[in-house]
């Protein structure tokens, strides 16, 4: 006859603990509780239960005749008190055997930022976040542990509170995150299979606990954001100076006069804003808990017009219903707009200085005429005055909900099934209306309008089996298995307008365009993926010492050829906590140290579904002014046999706590090959299609990282913490399309990374009186852009040819290394945090200086980047001079002038905080828990950058390489760039937390 | 449950649609829309003219431009040449045409539209055969087979291979097959594939003949594998093309040469192939309507050769220059468009090929020589508005007048050159426009191309969208050259009812009719044809048909073909005339080409031997 007790386990901070272990003491029988610190557990009448968990002072607890229990753990110094989300469960950081990373919402949020990934910027070693757009709203690209495929998708799954979460990661609100953990390697991602082949970021948001009071929290911040730096352009003096050195464009532009020096930025840029307020409410009953949020983002750029706002709501409800169901759901929402990205700076940057924006009778132009070009004119107080009549606006709406049951059961201690419902929907509009005349030197040139819609539905199905159980004290036992099925469908239609009969319709009735209504078939677009998979993973420890972790998953999915389309791989871990051995009692000094090690597959499908069919491209074509066809043609081949891209990965790791918890740190290493890449093969010309997607080629990726925390200081009302983390990664491509070394269109090269640079290398310039410059560069001048020659040279040493396309090189663009760190400094109440990011070495490339951007031009024609160019008399520049030798429109090898050293230190944040006493005074008869203020500068300031320090610009990328440039260059548009984007800001904030 | 493992693509076609009867419709379609991708973009058009005796280079000319002209600003190589865009465009059309030929006799198709895609496939053959030498004809799945499997080698075939196989056999086909009168407006028909057969013939005929020894690659001997002399094949093209002029169907000459290339008359019937553009349909035209950003399918082949005349300038005051008014703003006229300066005539294209601008009429039908004021057009530039000895002007009076010949009385070109409408025009006593005599063309100040300038009617009373694309068709062939196909087989020895002086004539005297003074701007009845016949040389040779297609066909992209079929590039291209690049430059300076045997070939495309694999030495032309 037993009795059955439930119950919560709390940590400190009145938090649920999961999996801290609930032992009838002196009996083989125990439990472990689950996510929210829950428990239930059969006892004989009177038994005493030892709770435990690590990190924390175990607790002995008569039952007495009590049925339900709230058991409140105190932190046992000295020990390690983490938990880490690992997919499909919860561990101890201890028992982890896999590589996992970890920040919690409040570190994360020691950063205030819009997005998790501005947030999570070198925060976490092996997690590369990358800019691809300096514009509100924008998000960063992840990258963990490097770039594995060539063309099918690197980004990371992210799970949201256990579903695999089909939106936008701007939808996710960092208030909202409770903790953050990233699985890096295969034999920890390989519970989600394919869709984790590069790595997976769990997040998980806030919930209340059980037998917890309302609890209301206000967060928000506030400030400003300004420019970091404008881009450097030439003034009227230094622009006339190189016309004059060019010897071109002598005669001024209709709107142009030497006595005129215009700030065309300083006119056109404004202050931003940003500003966030959140509300949430949390608690629980007995058997049940909630939560509630609601949230509003809002920021403006320094960019006039550009501007995002994110309402968003979640709630979270979990119910017990008797002993053996437990119910929940947890939901997010939001609504978004973006606006103002129709407004590039390309036209402001490139106006002549000596322009005024004001004809003579003090009116403001519509149009500046520069020798050669007619500008349409951008100023902030131009974009007021067409306030209504240019716009661009994206909103938004995404909802994404789980539904669970979990079911004890009956008869089988620690089995539990678990049914979850993943259902989400995200749909967006966007609209687009330019007036008449706006943006063009035409006043007359008709107005366009255009309306785009998207939807997103993805469901997920899983059923999950667990069975928890430990034997003899000490082998616990965790089993997981899994069947899911997953599919989103995702369609877009989209048309445009021309000549709309009053600016008053914007883009809101299309149907009343007075010219050509078009729906282009190019732009309605309908995909469909599935899922299905099987996974199993088992988890044993022994005394704490041992740990081992083995999954097994298949995954089938549609994208694939029939045939190919399934793929199971293994995964195993092991660890061994080397300071619970006996022989380790010895060295007081060491409090943890644990190897770790493991191997797994992953598998890749990341590639656009219909890939294996093959398609045909469009051309629309007219016969005569009245006779309209569409015409088709094979542009991309079938391929039956695509199959599965995987990845093996090796790690090895070490955590380590030594000096009584004053250091921590972990170092791994990992080594992932990927086979069978799906690429998407360019065929030469004579091929008569244009490529196909197969399966080719293979690349590899080594690294290191290393994370160290450490307690540097604490005396009594000073303490000072600080964390560094430093990661290399290698990249390397093994093979490609059926044995070559080398594919130029798409450059890319075996033996060198993924990413590279294909160009000429630049050794400087030509100088008057250089030998063999009349054989190396034909109708070459004295100050052109020199590049290495490759070629052979006769006897006499003269070189055999002209420099050609035979002498462009492979340029390595990856940095030595990388990393962050974060430094926290207490003294009494306040608070003093700094948080910062490094990078060393590799290539960053500036398509403000090169020929893509058309603002290097070197001719005076439009204005120009501010450069130190050669003249008879400054031969030192590393510019070439004004007018010589071109290539397009740009000094010849132009490219070559847009690589910079990509080294340097930015701090990103240094905030200085406040916490108001708990204790005794006004907070407490107000009911206020926790009160605290910050006041907090973000991108401060640049060290040790190169490219700040020639141009003053933040050296962080802000586009890829196709995007805000006058013209794509040879880059391709995966690799990052700095570009015309809204220029980077320093902002300044003020924020408060309060909990009531 | 696995149905979710099955995909359905819902907006997007297979490539098995193609084997549908709608498909094939569609794959017929792609075929005239690919000519978007050849004919009107520029620098395609560049290599077609920049480096003859009609064109070189002109003052914003970037390296596109500049290697073309052999003139020693840089050497035309494998990624500096753009004959890569015809190469990159014609063999997915070739591979298109093979699979209509293929699947269209499965699902039904008429003898007739498949014909359509012969003549496609032999068009393209034909126009890469002559730029690039032998070219391959197996594109992966046999000999002009439909090739639906990846392959990255490739093999050449020989100059005779291509046009024996890939060349002749559908020309002939499709002359049997092809209707008279087009199925639409534009498309392929029987004369059409006679002006192509007479021409290939003829090329053919003198690469076995090959005069100058000019090499060919692949190597192969020069021999015919059907067994014929050139002279067959000089005959052939004469009696192709004199069948062609006797069963025109639907097509004729246009009465006078401005007929041909006005706007107004865009595809009239002495046109039998263009890359056709509309304003009607920004879809359809494939390229906006007020924006060019200067790449395919756009037409802005146009841009080149107009020089920025929006650097010309007035005075407002009558009695201090002031250089103030923009008399002559960019507008989307014929006469103007947009301005690239990249390519510019030569001085002895105006002054030897068009010596007579009195009686022929084919110069005021080619140039823009008068730069007129368009002051009045939205927003208008209110008067009083002073020109050239500060004599007032209004709006559609000559600003700039290109000379027809160099004036007996010496130009005053006053100095500094601002004062000379801001260019370094000149003026002659009592004339309110400035001017330039021929021998003052520069890179940077020239007669524009009035042939391909812009036409739009939406500009209501505005300077309308000069920035677009030109949404007129680029023209490709023309039934005059049937003329002069006939004209040059007989000069080199074609025998039949016309000789070479009558068929040169019948265009000679269309010449001399005018019923409108381009340039001048009003009606101009006069028929000259007379002393246009009369001034025809008794003896006709090969140079006279050459500089007679030059005075038809100037600046419309045959002139560096037809050079180098007949041999005859370094001859009359190898040096040429113009004054400097920057304003003011006004003496006229001779520079000579480098021209070697190996450029008669364009090197193959940097992207075609990088995206190969295998063996890929002996893949590129010889030289390059």
């Amino acid at each position: 006859q037993t009795v059955n007790v439930t119950g919560v386990v709390l940590d400190d901070d009145e938090l649920g603990l999961p999996g801290a272990s609930i032992q009838e003491k002196g009996t083989g029988n125990g439990v472990v509780t689950g996510l929210d610190g829950d428990f239930s557990i059969n006892v004989q009448p009177g038994a005493t239960l030892v709770i435990s968990f690590v990190g924390f002072a175990s607790q002995e607890i008569a039952v007495g005749n009590r049925s339900n229990l709230r058991i409140v753990m105190q932190p046992d110094l000295g020990a390690l008190d983490e938990v880490v989300v690992i997919g499909y469960g919860t561990m101890r950081q201890e028992a982890v055997t896999g590589s996992v990373a970890s920040i919690g919402g409040e570190s994360l949020r020691e950063v205030a930022a819009g997005n998790v990934t501005e947030a999570l910027q070198g925060r976490l070693p092996g997690v590369q976040i990358s800019q691809t757009s300096t514009q509100p709203g924008a998000t960063q690209q992840i990258r963990i542990r490097g770039t594995r495929s060539l063309t099918a998708s690197n980004d990371p799954l992210i799970v949201l509170n256990g579903i695999p979460f089909a939106g936008s990661i701007s939808d996710i609100n960092p208030e909202n995150i409770e903790s953050l953990d990233i699985l890096k390697d295969a034999s920890a991602t390989a519970i989600y299979g394919s869709r984790g082949a590069n790595g997976v970021v769990l997040i998980t948001t806030k919930a209340g606990f059980k037998g917890q009071q309302a609890r209301v929290s206000y967060s928000g911040f506030h400030g400003p954001k300004t420019v970091f730096s404008p881009y450097p352009m030439m003034d009227a003096n230094e622009f006339m100076q190189m016309r004059d050195a060019a010897g071109l464009f002598q005669n001024e532009g209709a709107s142009e006069s030497r006595d005129v020096n215009t700030d065309w930025q300083d006119l056109f840029y404004q202050t931003g804003t940003m500003s966030n307020h959140d509300v949430s409410v949390a608690g629980g009953g007995e058997k049940s808990t909630y939560s509630f949020g609601l949230g509003y983002y809002h920021e403006e750029g320094v960019v006039p017009t550009q501007q995002f706002d994110r309402f968003s709501m979640r709630a979270a409800v979990d119910q017990e219903i008797g002993n053996h169901l437990r119910i929940g759901f947890n939901t997010n929402n939001n609504f978004s707009t973006t606006q103002g990205s129709q407004v590039g700076l390309y036209n402001v940057l490139s106006m002549s200085p000596l322009a005024s924006p004001f004809n003579p009778d003090g009116t403001r132009r519509r149009v500046i005429n520069m020798p050669q070009d007619d500008t349409f004119v951008l100023t902030r107080d131009r974009l007021n005055d067409i306030d209504g009549q240019w716009l661009n606006e994206t909103r938004a709406y995404a909802t994404y909900n789980a539904v669970y049951a979990e079911v004890k059961i009956p008869g089988v201690e620690g089995l539990k099934y678990r049914a979850n419902l993943g259902l989400d929907y995200r749909q967006s509009n966007q609209g687009e209306y330019t007036g008449m005349g706006i943006n063009s030197p035409n006043e007359e040139t008709l107005s366009t309008a255009a309306v785009g819609n998207s939807h997103n539905f993805h469901w997920l199905m899983e059923n999950l089996l667990t069975y928890d159980k430990i034997f003899a004290d000490k082998h616990i036992f965790n089993v997981t298995a899994l069947y899911s099925t997953e599919q989103n469908t995702f369609y877009s239609s989209r048309m445009t307008g021309r000549g709309m009969l009053s600016d008053q319709f914007q883009f809101y009735n299309i149907g009343l365009a007075t010219e050509e209504i078009q729906i282009n078939p190019g732009d309605q677009q309908y995909n469909q993926w599935g899922l299905m998979s099987y996974m199993g993973r088992v988890m044993y420890s022994y005394d704490d010492r041992y740990m081992i972790s083995a999954t097994l998953r298949s995954d089938g999915s549609s994208r694939l050829s029939p045939g190919f389309n399934w793929h199971t791989y293994p995964a195993i871990s092991a660890g061994w906590n080397v300071s619970k051995e006996p022989f380790m009692n010895n060295f007081t000094n060491i409090d943890m140290l644990k190897l770790r090690v493991g191997y797994g597959q992953t598998s890749n499908q990341a590639i656009a579904p219909y890939a294996t069919l093959g398609g045909l491209g469009t051309r629309p074509y007219n016969f005569g002014d009245d006779t309209y066809a569409m015409g088709y043609f094979v542009n991309s081949l079938p391929n039956q046999n695509l199959g599965w891209e995987y990845s093996e990965t090796w790690n090895i790791g070490i955590d380590f706590d030594i000096y009584n918890r004053r250091l921590t740190g972990s170092l791994e290493f990992y080594d992932t090959q990927t086979r069978d890449i799906l690429l998407n093969v360019t065929l030469p010309a004579t091929n008569g299609v244009g490529s196909y997607t197969a399966n080719i080629g293979e690349t590899q990726n080594r690294g290191v990282e290393l994370a160290l925390n450490g307690l540097i200081l604490e005396k009594r009302d000073w303490s000072w913490e600080a964390g560094v983390n430093v990661y290399v990664n290698r990249n390397k491509l093994l093979a490609l399309a059926s044995g070559n070394q080398r594919d130029e269109s798409n450059w890319w090269f075996v033996g060198h990374p993924i990413n590279v640079i294909f160009d000429h290398r630049n050794i400087g310039l030509w100088q008057e009186g250089d030998p063999h410059r009349d054989i190396l560069e034909p109708g070459g001048n004295a100050g052109m852009i020199k590049v290495e020659y490759t070629g052979g040279f006769n006897d006499e040493g003269v070189p055999l040819r002209a420099i050609g396309p035979d002498d462009r090189q492979i340029l390595d663009l990856q940095p030595n290394f990388m990393g962050g760190f974060n430094s926290l400094l207490k003294y009494k109440n306040f608070d003093f945090t700094i948080v910062g990011m490094f990078n060393s070495g590799g290539v960053l490339i500036s398509n403000l200086h090169s020929s893509s951007g058309y603002l290097n031009m070197m001719n005076g024609r439009r204005n120009n980047v501010s450069v130190d160019y050669w003249t008879p008399e400054n031969t030192g520049a590393k510019y070439p001079a004004p007018g010589g030798l071109a290539s397009g429109d740009n000094p010849k090898y132009g490219s070559t002038l847009g690589y910079f050293d990509a080294s340097y230190l930015k701090i990103r944040t240094m905030t200085l905080g406040y916490n108001f006493d708990q204790t005794g005074n006004w907070m407490s008869a107000a009911g206020i828990s926790r009160f605290r203020i910050y006041g907090a500068v973000q991108n401060p300031f640049v060290l040790f950058s190169p490219f700040n320090r020639e141009t003053g610009l933040d050296p962080e990328t802000n586009s890829f390489a196709d995007q805000n440039t006058a013209v794509q260059g040879p880059l391709p548009s995966r690799l990052l760039t700095i570009g015309t984007n809204a220029p980077a800001t320093r902002n300044f904030i003020f924020g408060i937390n309060l909990t009531f | 449950c696995t149905d979710i493992l099955e995909e359905t693509p819902r907006a997007t076609f297979e490539p098995s649609f193609f084997q549908t009867q709608e498909g094939i419709q569609g794959g017929l379609t792609s075929m005239y829309a690919h000519l978007r991708y050849i004919y009107g973009q520029a620098y395609f058009y560049n290599t077609t003219l920049t480096g003859t005796d009609e064109v070189t280079y002109a003052q914003s000319a970037d390296q596109n431009f500049l290697v073309m002209d052999l003139s020693g600003q840089g050497d035309i190589d494998p990624n500096s040449s753009r004959a890569d865009v015809l190469w990159n465009a014609a063999y997915s059309n070739i591979n298109t045409a093979s699979g209509i030929i293929e699947f269209a006799s499965e699902v039904g198709t008429s003898d007739a539209l498949i014909a359509e895609a012969r003549f496609f496939r032999a068009f393209d053959y034909f126009q890469l055969v002559q730029t690039f030498g032998g070219v391959p004809l197996d594109l992966g799945a046999g000999e002009l087979e439909f090739n639906i499997t990846p392959s990255r080698t490739s093999t050449r075939n020989t100059v005779p291979e291509v046009y024996t196989k890939g060349v002749f056999p559908d020309l002939v086909r499709a002359i049997n097959d092809l209707p008279d009168a087009p199925r639409l407006t534009g498309t392929a028909t029987k004369t059409l594939a006679r002006l192509y057969l007479a021409k290939a013939y003829l090329t053919y005929g003198w690469w076995l003949e090959n005069p100058n020894n000019i090499p060919t690659y692949p190597d192969t001997p020069r021999v015919d594998p059907d067994g014929h002399n050139p002279q067959w094949y000089y005959q052939q093209a004469y009696d192709i093309a004199l069948e062609a002029i006797a069963n025109p169907g639907p097509f004729r000459l246009q009465e006078t040469f401005y007929d041909v290339n006005v706007a107004q008359n865009d595809r009239n019937m002495e046109l039998l192939l263009y890359a056709d553009h509309t304003e009607t349909s920004e879809f359809y035209n494939a390229g906006s309507l007020t924006w060019g950003n200067g790449e395919a399918p756009d037409n802005f082949a146009g841009w080149m050769m107009t020089w920025n005349y929006t650097v010309l300038r007035s005075s407002r005051s009558n009695t201090t220059w002031t250089n103030d008014v923009e008399s002559v703003r960019r507008e989307a006229v014929q006469a103007l468009g947009r301005p690239w300066t990249r390519m510019a005539p030569t001085i002895g294209a105006i002054t030897n090929t068009f010596a007579d601008k009195t009686n022929d009429s084919r110069y005021d039908g080619t140039f823009t020589t008068v730069y007129r004021a368009n002051i009045g057009r939205t927003t208008p530039i209110p008067g009083p508005v002073y020109n050239a000895n500060f004599l007032p002007v209004q709006d559609g009076d000559a600003i700039l007048t290109f000379l027809n010949e160099q004036p007996a009385q010496a130009i005053n070109f006053p100095s500094p050159f601002n004062l000379g409408a801001n260019l370094g025009a000149g003026t002659l006593p009592g004339r309110s426009d400035f001017v330039m005599g021929p021998n003052n063309i520069s890179r940077i100040v020239y007669p524009g191309l009035w042939k391909l300038g812009p036409y739009r009617t939406d500009s209501g009373t505005g300077l309308g969208e000069p920035n677009a694309g030109s949404t007129r068709p680029f023209n490709i062939a023309k039934f005059s050259e049937l003329y002069l196909i006939a004209a040059e087989a007989a000069v080199k020895g074609a025998t039949g009812p016309q000789s070479a002086r009558d068929l040169v004539n019948v265009l000679r005297a269309r010449a001399g009719v005018w019923r409108w003074d381009n340039n001048g701007n009003q009606p101009k009845i006069v028929d000259n044809s007379a002393l246009m016949v009369a001034a025809t040389p008794a003896i006709i040779d090969i140079n006279y048909i050459l500089a007679e297609r030059s005075r038809e066909y100037y600046g419309e992209g045959y002139r560096w073909y037809d050079l180098v079929r007949t041999q005859k590039w370094n001859e009359l291209a190898g040096t040429y005339q113009i004054a400097g690049r920057n304003y003011g430059d006004r003496t006229a300076q001779t520079i000579t080409r480098n021209i070697q045997p190996y450029h008669y070939l364009r090197p193959i495309p940097q992207s075609q031997i990088d995206a190969m694999e295998g063996d890929r030495a002996g893949y590129q032309n010889p030289g390059y």
